[in-house]
């Protein structure tokens, strides 16, 4: 099973506590309508998080290994309600390729991890 | 009101705009983890790596680097030595690349975050869409 994260709104409003991001298509409701988006926005963050947790839950290991790095593109917002999961591309000891997606299917982030050493399987 | 050196006109790429000292907590690390869904017990004293997304984020907002209404597109992050708890960690901010494309303005945002022995903790470089209206 791989790992998902369902946002909420109280989820956003913690996580801007957190980082001190109150970017109002995060947190402003009335800002966020008059937007594109058309309601508040999910941190990048956020949706990413499932991607931490696949490749730390793959090497048996609590934090990411030294060196590694992570190339993203964000390609849709995420708002409250949805839930993201992660779909691999493509996989071998030096990382993964990945599409983190909406409950509909839709990615909403692109992108691939790499490990310095390898060691992912 | 936006840091002057952090304009899309004004932005001076490669120079440090600015740089904070933060303590990282036992508590703050909890709180992530509970937030998050972490399991706190393997976090005692370490914190998770994507904690460190938010370390380059607080500056960046506290010091009014960012317009409000910026959009992020895309990262190229690097993770170093975890953050431990009860570290003294300092985060620089530097803008690295200014364009326009099918117009709309871009910013590069780079985030680097150090620990009390110099150690890389992580490196955040993040693209941003700049908002109509803003400088």
């Amino acid at each position: 099973m791989t790992p998902s994260i369902t946002i909420t709104q109280a989820m956003i409003d913690s996580y801007a506590a957190i980082s001190g991001d109150f970017n109002p298509v995060h947190v402003d409701p009335d800002f966020a309508a008059a937007t594109p988006f058309g309601r508040t926005i999910a941190h990048g963050c956020i949706p990413l998080e499932p991607v931490f947790r696949l490749v730390q839950a793959r090497l048996g290991l609590a934090v990411l290994p030294q060196g590694t790095g992570m190339k993203l593109r964000y390609l849709r917002p995420c708002h409250p309600g949805d839930t993201i999961g992660i779909v691999v591309k493509a996989d071998g000891p030096e990382g993964i390729e990945f599409q983190c997606v909406n409950q509909r299917g839709e990615p909403v982030i692109e992108g691939a991890v790499r490990l310095v050493s390898g060691g992912i399987s | 009101m936006t840091h002057p050196m952090t304009t899309y006109a004004g932005a001076e790429l490669g120079r440090e705009v600015c740089r904070a000292q933060t303590l990282l907590t036992q508590t703050e690390i909890d709180r992530f983890c509970g937030l998050l869904g972490y399991d706190g017990a393997q976090y005692q004293g370490v914190a998770p790596t994507s904690m460190c997304l938010a370390f380059g984020l607080r500056l960046g907002w506290e010091a009014q680097v960012f317009p409000p209404g910026v959009i992020r597109v895309g990262d190229e992050n690097t993770y170093g030595v975890p953050a431990q708890a009860g570290e003294v960690l300092v985060t620089k901010l530097v803008i690295t690349d200014r364009f326009e494309r099918k117009g709309r303005r871009f910013l590069t945002y780079q985030m680097d975050t150090t620990n009390p022995a110099g150690e890389q903790v992580c490196r955040v470089k993040f693209t941003a869409i700049i908002p109509e209206g803003a400088p």
